[in-house]
């Protein structure tokens, strides 16, 4: 699996609008946004935004980096990939 | 006039009577209930999943609230309560807990026999039928729970579930004037209408920012009642409240 990201300004109505498209190869499988300063401890982390396909649902883990967020989505696509 | 008992159930006579009319020896007869009263700190189990309770408890003080646990941690909370609700009631005819129910925030509860139940509601019929009406609003406000957590914005759901504790509230003489106790806290909103903590976040904002809301200490207070009323599409009728208790 190739996942790589395209950074994007993210319409999430509030400040925290640095975020990143996350691709598998061509396919968009989910959009990461970086928390701003008014999540505290939370600030600067990368927050999961919305997922699609098999990735889509009520999760929405907050991750430190973005190798962390990159290992979490290839761990959750592993098992649905034909 | 009012003995030691008839001012502890003072919450839960209120309750019934906002959904149901009782007689006045049914309400002595309430207030005769014997009640073993426990404090218990915020985020304390009351009754757990699977446990077989042998009594019931009513919120006397504090807010309480009912959830399921699944895996990874993931937790679902069903209704909050408040004083006068008696949030495991059902276990009075369904023998084993499906789900937990905690505090929320410190509480006062009055536990009371099952025995002493079965023997209200066989010699006390009005009784019997506000506890079943009970029951039956329950229900009613799952189904709106329902309705609003699969077909609701993040927006109408948040708007939607501060309408009702607030409706709730002044029922039972708690809250006036849109303004409340609101211990709830943004991780329990998200539990309750499943949204992360992030989105709770921002609607919160959103709503303040646009004049609906705002806290003052440890309440909130309702600006704008129409416009969060419109919001999340809240209409008091499945709440079937019948007496509002005088304030």
């Amino acid at each position: 699996m190739s996942l790589h990201l395209k950074p994007a300004r993210i319409a999430t109505g509030r400040g925290d609008e640095d975020g990143r498209l996350v691709f598998d190869g061509e396919r968009l499988v989910a959009v990461l946004v970086q928390l701003s300063d008014q999540y505290g401890p939370d600030a600067g982390k990368w927050f999961f935004e919305v997922g699609l396909g098999w990735l889509a649902g009520p999760k929405h883990p907050i991750f430190a980096n973005l190798g962390e967020a990159q290992d979490w989505i290839t761990r959750h696509l592993a098992g649905h990939r034909s | 006039m009012s003995s030691a008992s008839d001012a502890e159930l003072a919450p839960l006579i209120r309750k019934l009577e906002s959904i149901a009319t009782l007689s006045d020896a049914a309400r002595h007869a309430v207030c005769e209930l014997p009640m073993s009263v426990r404090v218990l700190e915020p985020e304390h189990d009351i009754a757990r999943d699977k446990e077989q309770p042998a009594h019931c408890c009513v919120v006397l003080t504090g807010w309480a609230y009912r959830y399921k646990l699944l895996n990874e941690g993931r937790r679902q909370i069903l209704s909050f309560h408040v004083p006068g609700d008696v949030p495991d009631l059902q276990s009075l005819h369904l023998k084993v807990m499906d789900h937990s129910l905690a505090t929320l925030t410190q509480c006062r509860l009055g536990f009371i026999p099952h025995e002493s139940l079965h023997a209200l509601c066989l010699h006390f019929p009005d009784a019997a039928t506000a506890l079943w009406r009970d029951t039956l609003v329950d229900a009613a406000i799952f189904r709106e729970w329902m309705t609003g957590i699969g077909r609701r914005t993040a927006h109408g759901r948040i708007a939607h579930v501060f309408c009702e504790m607030y409706v709730k509230l002044n029922a039972v003489g708690l809250a006036e004037n849109h303004r409340c106790l609101w211990p709830v806290t943004q991780v329990n909103i998200g539990d309750a209408l499943g949204l992360s903590n992030v989105h709770v976040n921002r609607v919160m904002q959103d709503l303040r920012a646009q004049g609906m809301i705002g806290r003052q200490g440890r309440e909130l207070i309702i600006h704008d009642w129409d416009a969060l009323c419109a919001l999340g599409e809240f209409d008091e009728t499945y709440m079937h409240l019948e007496r509002k208790a005088a304030a």
